[in-house]
């Protein structure tokens, strides 16, 4: 079960960390937002999940799933608000054709 | 609200059925919170649940998209079709995820940000939500706005965006919201924006 939950810990980090290198290594605002809008919501919720699975079935678990769930659903609304009022602002996205 | 524009409005779904499950949720919650079967906390969060739900009543009476007379309930869709519908959205953005992470670590980066727009006409606003929140989850696309019924979507790769809104037809996710739904199966193309 340990070694579940520490499967499940490492996912979550690799996909956190590959999310922080993408927000580095993308050329514009648009693109950094696909960075850390999705390797973030599931690297917390992979993340949260192995505590649960560390916890085993109790109150604390449940409150862990939660969270979980609560962050799938606030998550893409922050990255669409700042998605959107870039866009009304007048941010470029970065073609390739731009280049 | 008046209540004038009360009498007129056509509101699907039962506010009383509304009102008891929102209570039943609230109070749900609230056990796992605290945690404490005393009597006096149960009698406390279940006072609580209720007076929130009375509240919030016309909060979540929420009006058409579509601009008709028309106001739809928040708590007012098919559960378990919508549980079906989170859990494959979950195997998707586990698939989709990998491939972001292939991206990111890819030396050379093959990129082609573009924004694509689709037009996707639906009465509830719960079923536009669903379906915006679902176009950012999937990696690859994020949805950046949304006005009567558009859906300006900014597309990382060729791919992602071929897979929403593909040569032909309708792509997968809008089809599965509005069917989850029962809206009619309409759409129209938007050209591409560059």
């Amino acid at each position: 079960m340990k070694i579940l939950a520490v499967l499940f810990l490492l996912a979550g980090f690799f996909f956190t960390a590959v999310a922080a290198i993408g927000v580095l290594r993308f050329p514009d605002f648009y693109t950094r937002l696909h960075a850390s809008g999705k390797g973030d919501t599931l690297g917390i919720a992979l993340s949260l999940i192995g505590l649960a699975i560390y916890e085993g079935f109790s109150l604390v678990s449940l409150k862990l799933m939660f969270i979980v769930i609560f962050i799938f659903l606030a998550n893409p609304i922050g990255t669409h608000v700042l998605a959107r009022a870039a866009f009304r602002s007048g941010v470029k996205p970065w073609t390739k054709k731009g280049e | 609200m008046n209540k004038n524009a009360d009498k007129k409005t056509k509101i699907n779904g039962s506010e009383l059925l509304q009102f008891i499950v929102l209570t039943i949720t609230l109070f749900g919650f609230w056990l796992i919170l605290s945690g404490m079967m005393k009597t006096k906390f149960l009698i406390i969060g279940f006072g609580t649940s209720l007076v929130t739900a009375w509240f919030t009543r016309s909060l979540l009476r929420l009006p058409s998209a579509a601009g008709q007379n028309e106001a739809f309930l928040a708590f007012h869709f098919p559960y378990l079709k919508y549980l079906t519908y989170w859990l494959w959205l979950l195997g998707e953005v586990v698939k989709a995820n990998i491939d972001v992470v292939k991206l990111v670590l890819d030396p050379k980066m093959p990129i082609n940000p573009q924004i694509i727009t689709f037009k996707k006409p639906m009465a509830n606003p719960i079923a536009h939500v669903t379906l915006a929140n679902s176009i950012t989850l999937t990696p690859g696309t994020v949805t950046i706005d949304l006005e009567d019924g558009v859906y300006y979507v900014h597309a990382i790769t060729d791919e992602a965006a071929r897979s929403l809104v593909p040569e032909e037809g309708e792509g997968d996710m809008p089809r599965r919201v509005a069917c989850l739904f029962h809206e009619q199966e309409t759409v129209a193309r938007g050209g591409e924006m560059s």
